[in-house]
C-alpha cells in the first residue's frame, strides 16, 4: 500500500498540478455543500457507521463537519476513501478538506494548506489487563533477552514517535486499522499498541478495547488539523475563524464531550500553533484529564453480536455486494471483447501492430491494478480534458487490466486451432475475416470458456481495489462495518457467503455452458 | 482449365519445385503420382494459392494467379479464384464446431453471399448425393473418416467449382472408407468435373483418370494415358515408383 503511494507521488511529482483552481469558498456555497474526506474503516470516534443505522455515519468530526458548515453558511457532505488516499482526493478536487485525525506534519503541510489545529491529541500505550510485567513505559524495555512488540496504525504520528524514541529497544509492527493493532495486542502476538488517546478512550468500554489497560501517561502530542488545497488561503481562513469561533461558544467542547474525547490538553487549543505541537514529545499532559473525560462519555451502544448483527448490516452488505456484482459484470464483457481484438491482432496483425499489443499486455500485465486505477482517475484528467466517474473509472480500469489477461487466454485458445481450419475455410474462398469470425474464433472460444470464467471468478474479488478510487464494494463495506462494531467473524462469514453466491452460479453457468457448446450444434449465424 | 509452366518454389535451401509443367483440359480427369514427400501436394496447393509459387505461370479455371501472392491474406481476386476452385484435403478439415449442414452451407453463404435457404437446400441435395442424408445433423467428430470426406466433398461442391483439386483424398483411410470415398469421386468424374487428384490409389487411378502425370524431383517427367503410363512407362523415375506401388 504504502509501496504504491510513493510511486504515484513520484508520477505527481512529474504531472502537472491540478486543473481545480476555482475559489472553493465561493464554490461550495454556492453548490450548498462542503465536502469533507474521511474512511470509515476503523474510524471510531472519528467518524464511523451508525450501529443503528448503517448508512449514515456518525462521530466527533461529523458533527464537527456539520458545525463548521454551519459557520460557513452550507452544509457538510461526507465523502468515503481510503484514510491514506485522502490527499490525493484533495489535490484531484473531490473533496474540499480532508478532515479525519489528521496529524500536522511538515511533510502534510508542504503538500496543502493546513487548518489550526482542531484537536489536541496524545498517543495512550495500551497493554493487557493481565500483563502484569507491562505497567509503565520503561517495562517496554528488553529482559531476559525478550524484546518487546508494539503495534501501531500505519502512517501515523504515534509510528514515527516510536521509530525516533523506541526503535532500538521494541518491534514495531504497523497495522492498516486501530482495531486490528488492538486486536492483535488481546491475541497475546504483540505486548502493546499505541493509538491516539481519543481511539483509546472511545474504544475503552467496547469489545474491540476490552482486556486493554491504560499504561502510564499519554506521550506525544500533537495536533490533529483540517487539510485544503494549497492555493485555497479563503477556504482555510473561513475554517480557522469557525474553528475558533466554535471553541469560543463552546460548541466544540460539547461536541468533544459528547464522544469522551475532551481533556484538560484542549484547554490550550487556541494558543496551540499546529508545528509547535508536533515538535514536542515526551510524557506530557496529565492522564488525570484522560481519566476524568471518560466519565463524560454516552451511554455506549451495546455492540451486536450474531443474528443481530445479520439483521443490522446484511442490507448495507447486500447494497455494497450489489456494486461488486455491477463492477464485475460491467467490466468483464468489454476485457472479453478487448482481449479477443487484442489477441487476434498479436497473430494475425502486421508486425509493427504485433509489437504495439505485446508492450501493451506486458506493462498492464506488469504493473498493479491499484496503480492503474489511479492513473485513469487521477491523473488523466491532469493531462486530458476528461474527468471521469468513479465508477466508470473503475469499470474501465478493471477492464483494460483484464483485457491483457483475456488477450493471452485467446492467443492461446487461437494457436490451439490446427492451421487446417483456417486453409480449409480460405480454400472455399472466405475472406481471413470471415474466416476468423466464422471458423476459428467460435472454435477459441469454445477453448477458452474454462478458462475466462476462472478469471470472472477473480474479477468479482479483486473489485476490492476500487476501494482506492472510493468506490464502496463488498470488501471495503466489511472492513468497515467490522472496525467499526467489532463483531468481525459474523460479519466475515456473511461477506463471504455474499461472494460465494455470486461466483458459485458463475461456475455452474459456465459448466452448462461448456456442455452445451460440447454437445449440440450451434446454429450458423446470419450474414 | 489448368494450365502450368515452369512452375518453381524454393522452401529455404530446398528447391521443391523445379519448372513444372502440366495442363489439363476441361472435364478432364487428371492424376498426379509421385514418391511420397516429393512436393505433389505443393504443387496442387500452389493451384488455388495455399502456397505462394516463386516463379512460373498458372492459368486456372479462367484467371492468371502470379507468384508471391499472400496465401492468408487472400486478394479479391484469389478469392475469387478459389470460388471456382475447390479443394478436397487429406485430414478432410471439417469445421468441428459446426453440424454437417452447416459445414455444407458455409461456402455459399460466406463466400458467395447465398441466401440461407437456398444454401441450405442445395446442401441437402449434395448430403443425399454423397449419401449422408441423415446425418445433417451430427457432428464430423461422429462420423467415420470414410463419412467426413465424402461430407467434404460435398462442402466442395457446394461452391458450384469449375475444377476440383484431391490432395490425396483417401491416404487417411482403411480400405473399405477408400473405396466409399473414391466411388463418389468416380461418379463426380463421370459427371464431367474436371479433376486434378493427388493419389496413390493406383486402381482408382488406372480406371477413372484420363491422363496420368508422374512428379518426380519437382517437375513432371512424363505424361499420358494410364495404359501408356503403368504399361509402357519409359521415364527411370516412372518404373521405380510403379514397382514401389506393385509390392505396397
Amino acid at each position: 500500500m504504502r509501496r504504491v503511494a510513493t510511486l504515484i507521488a513520484i508520477i505527481h511529482a512529474t504531472a502537472p498540478t491540478s486543473l481545480v483552481r476555482g475559489d472553493a469558498l465561493d464554490e461550495l456555497r454556492q453548490r450548498g455543500a462542503l465536502v469533507w474526506g474521511g474512511d470509515q474503516e476503523g474510524g471510531g470516534p472519528y467518524v464511523y457507521p451508525d450501529p443503528n443505522d448503517p448508512n449514515r455515519v456518525v462521530g466527533f468530526e461529523v458533527d464537527l463537519a456539520d458545525a463548521l458548515a454551519a459557520k460557513l453558511g452550507t452544509t457538510a457532505k461526507f465523502f468515503q476513501a481510503d484514510w491514506n488516499t485522502l490527499p490525493e482526493f484533495l489535490r484531484a478536487g473531490k473533496i474540499d478538506v480532508i478532515l479525519n485525525g489528521y496529524e500536522w506534519s511538515a511533510a502534510r503541510a508542504a503538500q496543502m494548506r493546513a487548518t489550526r489545529p482542531y484537536y489536541l491529541y496524545e498517543l495512550q500505550l495500551l497493554a493487557r489487563a493481565s500483563d502484569d510485567s507491562i505497567l509503565g513505559w520503561e517495562d517496554l524495555r528488553t529482559r531476559a533477552g525478550r524484546r518487546r512488540s508494539v503495534s501501531v496504525l500505519s502512517g501515523s504520528a504515534a509510528l514515527t514517535y516510536l521509530r525516533v524514541h523506541w526503535a532500538g529497544d521494541v518491534d514495531i509492527v504497523d497495522y492498516n486499522g486501530n482495531t486490528d493493532a488492538m486486536m492483535q495486542v488481546r491475541n497475546r502476538v504483540h505486548d502493546a499498541t499505541l493509538p491516539d488517546l481519543p481511539v483509546a478512550l472511545f474504544y475503552r468500554h467496547r469489545p474491540q478495547g476490552q482486556g486493554l489497560k491504560f499504561v502510564g501517561p499519554p506521550v506525544g502530542r500533537g495536533a490533529y488539523v483540517m487539510f485544503v488545497r494549497p492555493e485555497e488561503a479563503r477556504l482555510t481562513a473561513a475554517l480557522d475563524q469557525a474553528i475558533e469561533a466554535l471553541y469560543r461558544d463552546g460548541m466544540l467542547r460539547r461536541i468533544y464531550e459528547k464522544y469522551g474525547i475532551w481533556n484538560g490538553t484542549q484547554a490550550t487549543l487556541l494558543e496551540t500553533r499546529a508545528d509547535a505541537a508536533a515538535k514536542s514529545d515526551g510524557p506530557q499532559g496529565n492522564p488525570g484529564d484522560a481519566g476524568d473525560s471518560t466519565a463524560a462519555v454516552a451511554p455506549e451502544e451495546q455492540a451486536p453480536r450474531g443474528w443481530q448483527v445479520v439483521r443490522n448490516y446484511s442490507g448495507i452488505l447486500l447494497k455494497s455486494a450489489g456494486m461488486t456484482f455491477l463492477l464485475s459484470v460491467l467490466s468483464m464483457p468489454i476485457a472479453i471483447l478487448i482481449g479477443l481484438l487484442v489477441a487476434l491482432g498479436r497473430i494475425y496483425g502486421p508486425a509493427w501492430l504485433r509489437l504495439l499489443l505485446a508492450i501493451y499486455v506486458e506493462v498492464l500485465r506488469g504493473t498493479p491494478v491499484m496503480l492503474q486505477l489511479y492513473v485513469i482517475y487521477f491523473l488523466l484528467p491532469e493531462i486530458l480534458p476528461v474527468r471521469l466517474d468513479a465508477m466508470v473509472a473503475a469499470v474501465a480500469g478493471l477492464a483494460i487490466n483484464y483485457s491483457a489477461y483475456e488477450a493471452e487466454i485467446y492467443r492461446a485458445g487461437l494457436q490451439a486451432i490446427p492451421r487446417g481450419q483456417m486453409e480449409a475455410a480460405l480454400a472455399l474462398g472466405l475472406s481471413r475475416g470471415a474466416a476468423l469470425r466464422y471458423v476459428i474464433v467460435p472454435q477459441a472460444v469454445r477453448i477458452v470458456v474454462p478458462p475466462v470464467t476462472n478469471d470472472f471468478i477473480a474479477l468479482f474479488k479483486d473489485t476490492s481495489i476500487c476501494s482506492v478510487i472510493a468506490v464502496t464494494e463488498l470488501t471495503k463495506q466489511y472492513n468497515v462495518l467490522a472496525n467499526s462494531s467489532g463483531a468481525i467473524v459474523e460479519l466475515a462469514g456473511l461477506t463471504a457467503l455474499l461472494y460465494l453466491a455470486m461466483s458459485y452460479p458463475l461456475s455452474v453457468a459456465a459448466r452448462r455452458l461448456e456442455r452445451r457448446m460440447a454437445e449440440t450444434a450451434t446454429p450458423v449465424p446470419t450474414i | 482449365m489448368i494450365r502450368i509452366e515452369g512452375i518453381r518454389k524454393r522452401f529455404g535451401p530446398l528447391e521443391v519445385l523445379r519448372g513444372a509443367s502440366m495442363s489439363v483440359g476441361r472435364g478432364e480427369v487428371a492424376a498426379l503420382i509421385g514418391a511420397s514427400g516429393s512436393g505433389k501436394s505443393t504443387l496442387l496447393r500452389c493451384l488455388n494459392g495455399l502456397e505462394s509459387h516463386d516463379d512460373g505461370v498458372i492459368e486456372i479455371a479462367g484467371q492468371s494467379l502470379p507468384p508471391r501472392q499472400s496465401p492468408d491474406r487472400p486478394s479479391p481476386a484469389m478469392r475469387a479464384l478459389r470460388r471456382r476452385v475447390g479443394m478436397v484435403f487429406q485430414q478432410f478439415n471439417l469445421f468441428p464446431h459446426l453440424s454437417v449442414l452447416q459445414n455444407v452451407m458455409l461456402g455459399p453463404i460466406y463466400a458467395h453471399a447465398t441466401p440461407r435457404a437456398e444454401a441450405a437446400e442445395r446442401a441437402r441435395a449434395l448430403l443425399a448425393r454423397v449419401g449422408l442424408a441423415d446425418k445433417e445433423r451430427a457432428r464430423p467428430a461422429t462420423l467415420s473418416g470414410g463419412q467426413q470426406q465424402r461430407v467434404a466433398i460435398a462442402r466442395t461442391l457446394a461452391n458450384q467449382p469449375e475444377v476440383i483439386l484431391f490432395d490425396e483424398p483417401t491416404s487417411a483411410l482403411d480400405p473399405r472408407m477408400t473405396a466409399e470415398v473414391l466411388a463418389v469421386m468416380a461418379d463426380l468424374a463421370g459427371e464431367g468435373m474436371t479433376m486434378l487428384v493427388v493419389s496413390h490409389a493406383m486402381g482408382f487411378v488406372r480406371r477413372s483418370a484420363g491422363t496420368v502425370h508422374v512428379f518426380a524431383k519437382g517437375e513432371i517427367v512424363e505424361s499420358g494415358p494410364p495404359q501408356q503410363i503403368f504399361e509402357g512407362a519409359n521415364h527411370p523415375q516412372t518404373q521405380a515408383l510403379l514397382a514401389d506401388a506393385e509390392q505396397t
